[in-house]
């Protein structure tokens, strides 16, 4: 029989599937290119301080320090809390449970992984808030550390479950050398098989926080919602305000206007760099692992 | 050849998608839309305040007139504005008066008012602080505790503890009209304030949670947990009862208000001639507001913009 080449000319599929992939790519663009031709009138009307303005009020004066110090700092706390806890399960897992163990473990985190934000968000603001302020005798539970340790939660299962997948990258001779060697399975874990999934493990980190980052709803409805830096900065126990959550009260009554609809615009651009930073990092690493 | 199917089929799939994707972004977007030929669909959104009534009315008046369809989202009254003004919505629910600027922004669509309620703005605290003996502040202490200047409830008689000031979003029509009470302008500043929410519902859930709060809220939406307490004016004490409200005696009174672009038509005329009949007027009751037989009854509102 004579076989035909599957696309003998640029016929109907060629040109589906390459439409296809334009608007995928463009999409991304052409959100960019929106971002930054729609964040103009803000800076010009508050100049590149826009961007270490402390004080928001619509209609008044925007400035968006608040807000961006509140992203890295919740971001920044849930990196702290989730690093002993992801890396801790996906070390046992990869490296002491049995197959069968590890894909029961696996299948658990995949799918918690995919749970929504808004029922993170409603436990967050029934259990968590109650706990921190109980626990840490405040006046009020609705914190910067709330939303750390909601979106520390929120993460695990993705940095845990990529963090794994890294470890189980290290080829099996590696651990078998290690082994024959003399070392015991601890110091063949922690000295030569986590040197070496390093990157991939940085990276399962990494895309964890472009996902805490941008996570909007369960952030919003514990983290108290003031646009302010606390005083002093480093006070985590106050309330405040990240960019999601920013955006997400004031989009709606903002939408198409005005300088404020350009400023929450500027907003949106400052988050997605700071995501693409670190998705693009986490990607890179987790690509150079493999 | 065992793959040139799939690839015609992924073809034939991919077109139907495509067509079916194009359809979605070319249809019929403007005012009222049709979808079959018999459903109209009325488009309601807003104030989480006017919220409660207009679903309850939408019920009833979607079980008699089976060809209407009306839905109802939340948003606040700044997005109910917006949202006619844009004619994203058929009717915007607001919970306050067009503000001047909104009006010169929409003043090409021609935003109509129709006035299906009155209802008051209370000051509210957590149970625990009322029952602490926080039963009625003076408007000069409200206005210091939310500028800061009153920090701790033993300073206003309470309990030993701070007090966990709740702001509402800045486009919210209950902050205007209390704001307007407060300071006689209805987007001031609050610097005392701790957390912002934005629905009535988040408000309400706030203060119920905690045990130093005070807050902003529609006196529908008070119950055990979260207090209305009264305003004190010299020795003289009005608390938010209905009879006060009604009596025009309570300070923080306003207007539940529909806006629309032009005259009310069609579907959206009947559904708001259903809301202003005495049936409606029952639902405006039953949610614990203040009817009005005609949008002339009122006559006192706070931040109405009108000279």
């Amino acid at each position: 029989m004579n076989m035909k080449p599957m696309f003998p000319e640029r016929g109907p599929a060629f040109w589906l599937t390459g439409l296809a992939a334009t608007v995928s790519a463009g999409t991304i663009g052409l959100l960019f290119v929106s971002l930054v031709v729609e964040s103009v009138p803000v800076f010009k009307a508050e100049g590149v301080s826009f961007l270490w303005g402390t004080d928001w009020f619509a209609g008044e004066s925007y400035g968006a320090l608040p807000m961006i110090y509140g992203s890295l700092m919740v971001t920044g706390l849930a990196l702290v809390m989730v690093l002993p806890f992801a890396l801790g399960s996906a070390i046992l897992t990869s490296e002491f449970l049995s197959g069968r163990a590890r894909l029961i473990v696996k299948a658990a985190m995949e799918l918690l992984a995919g749970v929504p934000g808004i029922l993170y968000g409603l436990m967050g603001i029934a259990l968590l808030a109650v706990w921190v302020r109980d626990l840490f005798g405040l006046i009020d539970g609705n914190t910067l550390f709330t939303a750390g340790v909601l979106l520390a939660v929120m993460i695990l299962p993705t940095v845990m479950t990529l963090a794994e997948d890294a470890l189980r990258a290290v080829p099996g001779e590696t651990r078998d050398t290690a082994l024959s060697l003399g070392l015991t399975r601890i110091e063949t874990v922690m000295q030569v098989v986590v040197p070496q999934a390093l990157p991939g493990l940085a990276g399962a980190v990494f895309l964890g926080l472009g996902r805490a980052m941008g996570e909007t709803i369960a952030v919003m409805l514990v983290i108290g919602g003031i646009d302010r830096i606390p005083q002093p900065w480093f006070d985590l126990f106050a309330p405040g305000q990240n960019i999601p959550s920013k955006i997400g009260r004031e989009a709606a009554e903002a939408l198409g206007f005005d300088v404020q609809w350009s400023a929450l615009i500027a907003l949106g651009l400052v988050l997605f760099l700071m995501v693409m930073t670190l998705t693009t990092a986490g990607n890179f690493l987790i690509g150079k692992a493999r | 050849m065992p793959l040139t199917v799939p690839v015609k089929t992924v073809v034939l799939i991919s077109l139907i998608l495509l067509a079916g994707a194009v359809a979605m972004i070319f249809r019929p977007g403007e005012g009222t839309q049709v979808f079959a030929d018999e459903t109209t669909v009325i488009r309601v959104a807003g104030s989480t305040t006017v919220l409660p009534i207009v679903s309850r009315a939408a019920e009833r008046f979607q079980s008699r007139h089976p060809s209407v369809k009306i839905t109802v989202n939340t948003g606040g009254s700044g997005v109910g504005i917006h949202g006619a003004g844009t004619r994203r919505f058929d009717i915007g629910l607001a919970s306050r008066e067009i503000s001047p600027k909104e009006k010169h922004r929409y003043a090409s669509s021609d935003l109509r008012t129709t006035v299906i309620g009155r209802d008051a703005v209370a000051c509210v605290v957590s149970s625990e602080v009322f029952h602490a003996g926080v039963q009625a502040l003076s408007k000069q202490q409200i206005r210091d505790i939310y500028l800061g200047k009153i920090t701790h409830w033993q300073q206003v008689g309470g309990p030993d503890r701070p007090i966990i000031v709740i702001d509402k979003e800045v486009h919210r029509g209950t902050r205007h009209v209390f704001m307007q009470y407060l300071f006689g302008k209805s987007n001031a500043r609050a610097p005392g304030a701790r957390l912002v929410t934005g629905s009535n519902n988040e408000e309400q859930a706030k203060i119920a949670q905690s045990n130093s709060a005070i807050g902003m809220l529609s006196v529908a939406w008070i119950n055990d947990e979260v207090v209305g307490i009264g305003i004190r004016d010299g020795e003289r004490v009005i608390h938010p009862t209905l009879d006060n409200v009604r009596n025009g005696r309570f300070p923080i009174v306003r207007n539940l208000n529909l806006i629309t672009v032009g005259e009310p038509q069609g579907a959206v005329k009947q559904f708001i001639d259903y809301l202003l009949s005495e049936e409606g007027q029952q639902q405006v009751a039953d949610s614990g507001y203040i009817p009005v037989q005609s949008p002339h009854a009122v006559s006192r509102v706070a931040g109405s913009h009108s000279k």
